[in-house]
């Protein structure tokens, strides 16, 4: 152990006095481990937000979305068409359906006192029904204030009333949005993910008259199912339904729509995002796998600069496994310092997403850096650098010291 | 008395593409604990060559190297290291200290290959560069010291394992008269004081004169007496200096 200390002693000032060679070869590592921590952090408080967002929603409860079931996720993220008139009556005619609450959202700007932020507005359509059927099976509640009642009263959720204005908002309190004014009629408690506490909730005819929306449509139906009703047999009810509507309408554009029951929709994001991360992971070690081989590059030349030294060396008594370990060594120093570098970056730009986020209450990402992304990053860019230095080290340890010694400067 | 460097019949043939060169040709030499070789010859005569196969540094193409005893060319390569670092104390003509550490550090390092404690190591290496008059440039970086001094410290480092033998080529070759009479006073030193075998290859006949034996060598044989019994010619210092 007494030598192995010396041997990294000799390859930290090898690195040393290479400084900037070794600092491009660590670079190249940098670069890997930084997409994977960055990547990885943003695909995992994807998982978060987007759970949470699940756990909001509630069981029991049937989704119908625009897209088809593959592209839920860019239509949750982006949005997509719009259920019609006829779409939302067909929901309502299925079997074991009980409500159907057709709602929208959008970014928008709100000015409270004399400050203008960018927050959510979300339209619910009946908006009576909707705040019934919310506060009831969805476990809405009052924070302060009382449910609206008139056309221009608003509800809003805990994160616009806390935290987007300097000002905390009290009910009754007055809100412009899009240029009207509104009464904010309660403060909701926490929905149970940012998303849902930075939306101001108004009646979908308000909503419509104000973005410009046609009126009657919405983009999303929740469907509140019957007592006792399974929720895949009204899935298919609900399927059918819309299916014979459409045919009606057949020639015009219609949309695909998916039904979705919360359960399914849980496994859905889950794969999606299982799979996204599985890419990201694969993308991100191309990038370290390309570092490493800059390693193997950097080290090989480190060999031929130094074979009079390495003759030396040999001459002096060093046993072939002595110059092996010090260009390991070396090379699992660039390594792990390239790894520390890129969590120390990735973490970086985690931090300032997060932050971005807590300014922009509709940019919706979080991050999440979970400790075994972290070693798992230092162990793999560690691995990188001593495979990468491997050959190089042993053509190192097998130069003949004679040759060595005599190699021409 | 058991020579501690015995060479029976070594030929080393390098090939260089189609051709063949025979840098020694059937070489036998013995050389006893405690003795002080010079080994003169002209440029290319093979003299580095046969350096190199007495410090274990290259195997013969032929032929059976003895190091105390026991035949190098039937030793594993950690062996061989071993052997290098613990029996043998090498000087070069340029000077081969390693740039990135300094002086003291120079010092050490045999002792690290050797495995000897950090402090042991330290206060061993401090006392070979005190007896070289080096105290005041332990922590120096070789590319801060003249040839010279560049040149104790290689030395320093030979004596650093208390080795058997030095193996000096051309030690004085990079460096004026002075300095090279400083340095041959230095191994004279040693191999008195401690009984150290000296086996020194120099063009400078007046470095040769610090020797007790001299191998003549021309085209990789031992010259004027090359008989099986007598491998190593014998000469005065009166006969060196007639003879060039
Ligand atoms: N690695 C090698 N490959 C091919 N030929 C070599 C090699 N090493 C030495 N030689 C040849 O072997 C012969 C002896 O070389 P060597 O270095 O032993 O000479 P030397 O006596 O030490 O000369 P000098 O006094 O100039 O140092 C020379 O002709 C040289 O060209
Ligand atoms: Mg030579």
């Amino acid at each position: 152990m007494e030598d192995q200390r010396e041997y990294f002693k000799i390859a930290l000032r090898n690195i040393r006095t290479r400084r900037l060679r070794s600092f491009l070869t660590v670079l190249g590592i940098i670069i890997g481990v930084f997409l994977i921590i960055s990547l990885l952090s943003l695909s995992e408080g994807l998982k978060t937000t987007i759970n949470k967002q699940l756990q909001a929603m509630g069981g029991e409860m049937i989704m119908v979305m625009p897209g088809g079931e593959e592209d839920i996720f860019t239509s949750m993220m982006f949005g997509g068409a719009k259920l019609q008139k006829q779409d939302i009556e067909a929901i309502k005619k299925a079997k074991g359906v009980d409500k159907v609450l057709g709602f929208s959202y959008t970014g928008t700007i709100a000015r409270y006192k004399d400050e203008s932020k960018q927050i959510a507005m979300c339209g619910y359509d009946p908006w009576k029904e909707s705040l019934d059927v919310l506060s009831i099976f969805q476990g809405w509640s009052l924070a302060e204030g009382r449910w609206p009642s008139k056309g221009n009263q608003i509800l809003i959720g805990q994160y616009i009333a806390n935290e987007i204005f300097s000002k905390k908002i009290k009910a009754g309190s007055e809100m412009v949005i899009k240029g009207k004014k509104f009464e904010v009629a309660g403060i909701l408690n926490s929905l149970g993910s940012k998303q849902d506490d930075s939306m101001a909730y108004m009646d979908m005819k308000v909503y419509q008259n104000l973005t410009g929306e046609k009126q009657g449509t919405a983009a999303y139906a929740i469907v509140k199912l019957k007592e006792g009703a399974d929720e895949n047999v009204v899935k298919t009810e609900i399927e059918d339904s819309l299916e014979k509507t459409r045919k009606r309408r057949a020639g015009t554009d219609v949309a695909d729509f998916s039904v979705i029951t919360s359960e399914k929709m849980g496994e859905i994001t889950g794969t999606i995002l299982d799979i996204i991360q599985v890419v990201i992971i694969g993308f991100a070690s191309i990038a370290i796998v390309v570092g490493g081989i800059g390693i193997t590059n950097s080290m090989f030349t480190s060999v031929r600069e130094r074979t009079k030294e390495i003759g030396i060396m040999k001459a002096i008594g060093a046993k072939n496994s002595a110059i092996l370990s010090i260009f390991l060594i070396e090379a699992g120093i660039v390594g792990i310092f390239g790894g520390i570098g890129g969590v120390l970056l990735g973490s970086i730009l985690a931090k300032v997403i997060d932050y971005y986020g807590q300014i922009n209450p509709t940019f919706y990402f979080t991050t999440t850096i979970s400790p075994w992304m972290i070693v798992f990053a230092l162990v793999f860019s560690f691995s990188i650098g001593c495979l990468a230095g491997f050959f190089p080290a042993r053509a190192a340890a097998k130069l003949k010291p004679v040759d060595a010694l005599r190699k021409y400067e | 008395m058991e020579p501690i460097i015995k060479l029976e019949n070594v030929w080393k043939i390098y090939q260089l593409g189609k051709t063949e060169l025979a840098a020694l040709r059937g070489l036998s030499l013995e050389i006893n604990p405690g003795a002080f070789v010079a080994i003169m010859g002209a440029s290319g005569s093979g003299k580095s060559t046969l350096l190199n196969i007495i410090g274990c540094l290259d195997f013969p193409t032929k032929g059976k190297v003895y190091l105390k005893g026991e035949d190098i060319t039937k030793m594993s390569e950690s062996q061989l290291a071993q052997l290098r670092g613990k029996v043998l104390g090498f000087v070069f003509q340029e000077f081969n200290l390693l740039p990135n550490i300094n002086c003291l550090e120079n010092v050490m390092l045999p002792m690290v290959f050797q495995r000897v404690p950090f402090l042991e190591r330290k206060e061993k290496a401090e006392k070979i560069l005190k007896m070289v008059g080096l105290e005041k440039r332990m922590i120096h970086q070789p590319a801060e010291l003249s040839g010279g001094e560049r040149q104790r410290v290689a030395m320093a480092r030979a004596f650093a394992n208390n080795p058997e033998v030095i193996i000096a080529d051309e030690p004085t070759g990079n460096l004026d008269s002075t300095t090279g009479k400083m340095i041959m006073e230095f191994l004279k030193d040693f191999h008195i004081k401690q009984g150290k075998t000296m086996i020194v290859v120099t063009h400078d006949p007046n470095i040769a004169n610090y020797a007790e034996e001299i191998i003549n060598i021309k085209d990789g044989q031992i010259t004027k007496n090359h008989l099986a019994a007598e491998k190593v010619l014998w000469k005065t210092k009166e006969n060196i200096l007639k003879s060039p």
